[in-house]
């Protein structure tokens, strides 16, 4: 039985790629991922976590690019290639976690308002509708600057801000799954309520789940560099929306000195990029009807 | 940008296009965050191009810090009591040369032998802006108010708490009695208020002065409106005895972010900018029609440790981490702070090496440790302290306090100000090697938590004027608050009978050499005492526009600043210049056009990501 089900899984996972594949953004953007993600993970042996000292910084302050700095140095005599590479650790893992956080709420919400329905439901919907009206950014701020100036506090602001829109879907897709004949089959055959929300409904809203998944990171990482840039994040982490500000802080903007405030604005373009097309790529391979003559 | 942004709706193949509009959209948002700081920038100064086309000239300056109060009785920072100085006379002024005492509302003042009694003549010249005579009966009435409501001392009850009686025999002459003799009475800082506005105020705690414009007052300029932290205006005051302003206006507008103010200096939109970091000042050097001007300050930045905060009837408050109470501890942690680097990195040599507690500037004051005395860079003594006092490193390499548990510390930060989040990342390594633990708390507003006692260390820092007293009261213990539940004047808690003792016979000691001894006696204890460590003296660096501005008085005359003098000297000499009267219409446009710009850039990026967003809807509600 369980080798059946591997074997199965092992089949849809391979055409799920045959069908990636042909989407040639998605693979653009995969790549591009990759290599970021190497660059992060390999950070501690490139670059060092030297890099953020401040003590030991190599350069003098604001040095222009040049060949032992290519992309100069900030206020601090610091290396800003190495902070860029280092700052994409926070960034990612920032926007990791707010979405994993933002879609878990959502899905959590949404298969159980979807599953029970009724008046529980209704309430929710209406929880839900309100963080949907409420703008997101507003939201984050004001929760940024309620709880104490952490990483982790970007991550809960982010991930508490922007579930909504997954609550929304993963409800309408599990009351579609839940009007299937199997699982009136179920029910009959005496599945509970946590059977048929974890066997069935869940394994069936999971693609949808990991294509906003995906979607969701580009946001987070665009709002964990404007709540940084803001001022509002971990003033002592390096993040890339934190070295925006520290290029505002130190007058980089209205000195010219564009060397140390376009790398961070372009890498997470990039980044939110790549993401975005990866989401898009699973996302039209996962629905059918999107997949068709595109 | 017009051509950009039709990219996306020109019909073109599928999958291409959509790799392009998202290209866009990416690129846009983050030229959207880059961008912030200039829409900031040019949105403000709209306004102040159209006051400009009224008709004169108008001389606006960038400020950053909010006003506490427009109360004269309530105000303490730098910006409101600044102002202060432009709206109301003082007894006496200082000398923008050497800043000696000079004739200010009082013409000449004189002290009987016992120097219990002084004479003020009050000069006949002067009038309120309403047009009622200034008199002694105003000066008065403002001191007996100070001594009689506790609420109306908060500001500067220091001047007056030695009081015993002031009177006005007829309207030119005050007389003020003194319980025992007092060395500032020549350095007066009390804003004289008109008494036929004021006697109508009922609690002087909540009364902010700012509901009836214009304010009365006979000053060299009058304030005439004001909105929190966006402006405040002023006009000359055309009777003032010395002579109006040359300005016709006098703005100051309120930018809280300092590149922000730097890009309206460049574009036109503000005559002066304080407070400029490292690299604007050198950027701002090579600019034409901009002159920087880089002076000795009057301000100490210092780290203050929290001595235990207690107030006045006893009862302690507040959540300090009490092994600052341990003088071995301060010690190793300011034996630990590399001040010469401090100064070097942070401010790039705008910034003189901190040492006692005055800055040089005050010369006669002045006093530095020498010897035994003095806290150098040290570290290895820094762990040798620690190691001496039983705070011995774990296996991790931690330093543990008395209780077993790791050190760590909290250091209140403005968030507002870029030195202390960068000193802060110098003092999180060189404690972190001592194996302390450093919490950067950064804040908007910093006056809760330290009201409240809530903090183990923060970022201090004071302007001096030329008389010491105040800043040397803020560490009395007469300055505690009454109860926990009160503010009192004092800066950081500190209570030490012996500075205290020190602090009472300079107050009474005429003798100028003498009470500099004195003074610096007490610099030398509050140094022993360890809560302070004056890490720096940063330079007043500022800019101004050399066409608006044509001519203005630094303090002191020879290297001095512009921004936060003793007196109204900077704005009230500022001459405008032979362009200043029109060329506010020239860089009104342009900074229009950059407004449009910006603002198109935003629609454009709002329209990509809702195009965005549509569509990714289209598609999920397209699902089953």
């Amino acid at each position: 039985m369980t080798s059946l089900a591997w074997e199965r899984r092992r089949g849809s996972a391979a055409r799920f790629w045959r069908t990636y594949r042909t989407h040639r953004a998605g693979l653009y953007g995969l790549a591009g991922l990759a290599l970021i993600a190497l660059l992060a993970l390999t950070a501690p042996w490139t670059v060092g976590a030297d890099v953020q000292s401040v003590t030991n910084a190599p350069g003098t302050a604001l040095e222009s690019p040049s060949t032992e700095f290519p992309l100069g140095t900030d206020q601090f005599g610091r290396s800003l290639l190495g902070l860029l590479i280092w700052g994409a650790r926070i960034s990612l893992l920032v926007g990791l976690l707010a979405a994993v956080l933002s879609v878990a709420i959502g899905t959590l919400v949404g298969v159980l308002a979807g599953h029970y329905g009724g008046w529980p439901s209704t309430v929710v919907m209406r929880i839900t509708d309100w963080f949907l009206v409420m703008p997101t950014l507003v939201l984050a701020i004001v929760l940024a600057t309620v709880l104490s100036r952490s990483m982790w506090t970007v991550v809960l602001a982010i991930g508490i801000t922007s579930w909504p829109t997954t609550a929304r879907l993963v409800r309408a897709q599990t009351i579609a799954v839940e009007s299937r004949p199997y699982i009136e089959r179920a029910t009959a055959l005496g599945g509970g309520h946590r059977h048929v929300m974890a066997r069935h409904v869940l394994p069936n809203v999971m693609p949808l789940v990991l294509a906003q998944t995906t979607l969701g990171i580009s946001t987070a990482i665009l709002t964990e560099a404007t709540l940084a840039f803001l001022g509002l994040g971990d003033p002592t982490v390096v993040s890339w929306g934190g070295m925006l500000q520290d290029a505002r802080e130190a007058g980089a903007v209205s000195s010219g000195h564009w060397w140390y405030l376009a790398p961070p604005g372009i890498a997470i373009a990039l980044v939110a990029l790549a993401f975005t097309l990866c989401g898009r790529a699973v996302e039209s391979v996962l629905n059918p009807r999107l997949g068709v003559g595109r | 940008m017009v051509m950009v942004t039709k990219v996306p709706a020109r019909p073109r193949s599928g999958r291409p296009r959509r790799a392009a509009r998202l290209l866009l959209a990416a690129g846009l948002t983050t030229a959207s965050l880059t961008a912030l700081p200039a829409a900031t920038a040019t949105a403000a100064p709209a306004a102040a191009a159209e006051d400009g086309k009224s008709g004169g000239t108008t001389l606006t300056v960038a400020v950053s810090q909010s006003i506490d109060s427009l109360s004269p009785f309530l105000a303490q920072k730098l910006t409101s009591t600044s102002i202060h100085r432009l709206a109301y006379e003082y007894l006496t002024n200082y000398d923008p040369k050497d800043a000696r005492t000079v004739p200010a509302f009082a013409t000449e003042w004189s002290s009987s032998a016992d120097k219990l009694t002084w004479t003020y003549r009050i000069r006949e010249d002067s009038t309120w802006s309403d047009g009622k005579p200034a008199t002694a009966e105003d000066a008065a009435w403002t001191f007996n108010k100070m001594m009689t409501d506790p609420n109306a001392a908060t500001a500067n009850g220091s001047f007056t708490a030695n009081f015993a009686e002031v009177t006005a025999p007829d309207a030119r002459t005050l007389v003020i009695r003194l319980k025992k003799p007092q060395a500032t009475m020549t350095a007066l800082d009390v804003p004289i208020v008109p008494k036929h506005v004021w006697e109508k105020v009922g609690d002087f705690s909540k009364f902010n002065n700012d509901r009836q414009f214009p304010i009365v007052g006979n000053g060299p300029f009058v304030i005439t409106d004001f909105k929190v932290d966006q402006y405040i205006k002023l006009k000359p005051n055309k009777t003032f005895w010395r002579g109006a302003p040359k300005f016709d206006e006098l703005v100051f507008k309120y930018y809280k972010d300092g590149d922000a103010a730097v890009a309206a200096l460049q574009k036109g939109e503000v005559s002066f900018v304080p407070n400029l970091t490292p690299a604007q000042a050198a950027a701002l050097k090579t600019q034409k029609d901009i002159k920087v001007n880089d002076a000795p300050g009057r301000r100490f930045y210092a780290l203050a440790t929290n001595p235990g905060a207690r107030a006045k009837d006893g009862r302690t408050f507040g959540n300090g981490h009490p092994a600052l109470l341990d003088p071995a501890v301060r010690k190793a942690l300011f034996l630990a702070v590399d001040r010469a680097t401090l100064v070097d990195k942070v401010f790039q040599g705008h910034a003189v090496e901190g040492e006692g507690y005055l800055p040089p500037r005050f010369g006669s004051y002045f006093w530095k440790p020498e010897g035994a005395q003095r806290r150098g860079y040290d570290p290895a003594a820094a762990a040798k302290t620690l190691d001496d006092a039983g705070y011995r490193k774990n296996g991790d390499g931690k330093r543990l306090g008395k209780d077993g548990r790791p050190l760590n510390f909290r250091i209140l930060c403005h968030a507002t100000d870029p030195n202390d989040k960068a000193v802060g990342k110098y003092l999180q390594e060189w404690w972190g090697e001592l194996g302390i633990g450093l919490t950067v708390e950064c804040l908007d507003s910093v006056s809760d938590p330290w009201v409240k006692g809530d903090y183990d260390l923060a970022f201090d820092g004071w302007s001096v004027n030329p008389d010491p007293d105040y800043v040397l009261s803020i560490h009395t213990c007469g300055t505690l608050p009454a109860t926990p539940k009160d503010t009192g004047a004092t800066d950081n808690f500190i209570c030490d009978e012996e500075f205290d003792s020190l602090y009472a016979r300079q107050a009474v000691e005429y003798d100028t050499a003498k009470r500099a001894d004195l003074v610096k006696r007490m610099q030398s204890r509050l140094y022993d005492t360890g809560y302070m460590n004056v890490m720096a003296y940063p330079n007043a660096l500022e800019a101004y526009r050399t066409d608006r501005i044509a001519s203005i008085t630094t303090m002191p005359e020879a290297a001095g600043n512009l921004w936060g003098q003793d007196g109204y000297w900077s704005w009230w000499s500022a001459v405008p210049a032979a362009s200043a009267a029109g060329s506010g219409d020239g860089s009104g446009s342009s900074a229009a056009g950059v407004a449009i710009g910006v603002g198109a850039a935003v629609v454009v990026v709002a329209g990509g990501l809702l195009l965005l967003r549509t569509r990714r809807r289209a598609t999920a509600d397209d699902r089953e």
